[in-house]
């Protein structure tokens, strides 16, 4: 029955995208379950099945769905894998927290310059204009968006939080492609950075919200909102505001310092020994210190023609580093130490 | 049982080995005939529903057969399991008579939430 094993090969070649420690208990029954399901018991059509059959693509994407639970998901799951799925939770998480402070910034200016419920009026610096024409709204709403998918998302709504971020990135898509025709994008490579490392991947690794996966501490996320345009907003409206916006990094930078910042805080906790669980937060720092990375690198490129900005990047890449280095061996311990994954409350 | 309310291919799983225990191509087939057809799972999916109910002790291995040069893991309900799915219908008959009285529907359902 050498026809059999071909058919039993190839879906064997599919069950590899399986962790190794699930195919051990499972990929042989499996292989069996799915061999049955072959068989008509006519033997003419069951050996022509065995021998030339090939798994159907919803058959692999079955798996696929199987694998990606098991790599990311939730309960249930091997320590390393639960460990993994929770960092790139964390870290999603923070992103879209990024995207809505910067949203926040947005809404505040607009009604800043408005002077809704009688607010003085800004300094003249700090005025924004409001949106004019399809595509500048189109990017505002897009901008607004952003705060209902961070909360969607903190408060579990994340079949919400992914159909509106899917909208949202392709909405600024649509914007930055508009941008890049008309000539108005002042930085093409950052712009562009911008939107695949903090829209796109994000967005993408939302999938891992789902079935299994233990809820975001719901109260710490959502108070890290208003903290966030507190702590890294006011700062650069007041500094704005007294002409002393130059010395503000552009948002690579501050992306690089804020997660240095991090890492810094977090560094009591990753070298505690007593500070169980600590190595989930240090992988998502690591995580996002190599998004950050990447941004800062990438918009390097933006700055040629300055040798001074180009230094001052590398310094703020550097400082990146050597704060993330700090947790990266916490976060390594994390592959084989993580805490165990919680019980889930039901099935399926 | 709080939390999340089990999904469809949890509680036809479970209603499948309630029946008796079942090795994985069995369960697939019983499930699409309990559903009328509707419910038809692909072997990933099933698995990832059979290691999840494992994990949650609801389901248990009943014992292995040598099936045409291969082996069948037959799986079991535990009590758990039993009294999870008896909890999980119950609430689908609930939700049933509710329905079928705001229908004005006859019936001993009917009667049932009525009364």
């Amino acid at each position: 029955m050498s026809g059999g094993l071909d058919l039993e090969q190839r879906y064997r070649r599919v069950l590899r995208l399986l962790p190794r420690y699930y195919r051990e208990q499972w990929e042989d029954d499996m292989v069996a379950a799915f061999l049955d399901s072959w068989v008509s018991g006519d033997p003419d059509d069951d050996e022509w099945a065995l021998e030339f059959g090939k798994p159907t693509p919803s058959d692999v994407a079955s798996v696929a769905g199987l694998a990606a639970r098991l790599y990311l998901g939730g309960a249930g799951i091997s320590r390393r894998y639960f460990a993994w799925g929770q960092a790139i939770r964390r870290a999603v998480l923070a992103v879209i927290l990024v995207h809505a402070v910067l949203a926040l910034d947005v809404l505040v200016r607009i009604a800043w310059s408005r002077r809704v419920f009688g607010l003085p009026a800004p300094p003249a610096s700090l005025v924004a204009a409001a949106p004019g024409g399809v595509w500048p709204t189109v990017f505002y709403l897009v901008n607004v968006a952003w705060i209902v998918i961070f909360v969607a998302l903190a408060l579990g709504h994340y079949r919400t939080a992914r159909v509106l971020a899917a909208l949202a990135i392709v909405a600024g898509l649509v914007a930055l492609a508009q941008a890049q025709v008309t000539g108005i994008m002042p930085a093409p490579f950052g712009s562009w950075a911008w939107w695949v490392l903090f829209n796109c991947v994000p967005v993408l690794a939302m999938a891992t919200f789902d079935a299994g996966a233990p809820p975001a501490a719901r109260w710490p996320w959502l108070l890290a909102l208003p903290a966030g345009y507190m702590l890294v907003i006011v700062p650069q409206l007041m500094a704005a505001a007294t002409g002393n916006y130059a010395w503000v990094p552009d948002v690579a930078g501050q992306c690089c310092l804020l997660v240095a910042l991090a890492c810094l805080a977090h560094l009591p906790r990753a070298w505690s020994r007593r500070a169980g669980g600590s190595g989930v937060w240090s992988l998502t720092l690591a995580l996002l210190a190599a998004l950050a990375a990447a941004y800062r690198l990438v918009t390097l490129s933006d700055y040629v023609h300055d040798p001074h900005l180009i230094n001052v990047s590398l310094a703020e890449l550097l400082i990146l580093v050597a704060a993330a280095a700090l947790v990266t061996p916490d976060a390594a311990r994390t592959q084989i130490a993580s805490p165990a994954p919680p019980p889930q409350s039901q099935p399926g | 049982m709080a939390g999340k309310p089990m999904t469809g291919q949890a509680f036809f799983v479970l209603t499948a080995l309630a029946g008796g225990p079942r090795h994985g191509y069995g369960i697939v087939g019983e499930v699409a005939e309990l559903s009328g057809g509707r419910v038809w799972l692909k072997i990933g999916s099933l698995y990832g529903v059979l290691d999840r109910l494992a994990a949650e002790g609801l389901i248990e291995p009943d014992r292995e057969e040598a099936h045409d040069g291969r082996m069948r893991r037959y799986y079991r309900l535990t009590r758990d399991g039993r009294r999870a799915l008896a909890e999980e219908a119950e609430v689908h008959a609930a939700a049933a008579r509710v329905v079928r009285a705001r229908l004005g529907l006859t019936g001993p359902a009917a009667a049932g939430a009525a009364g």
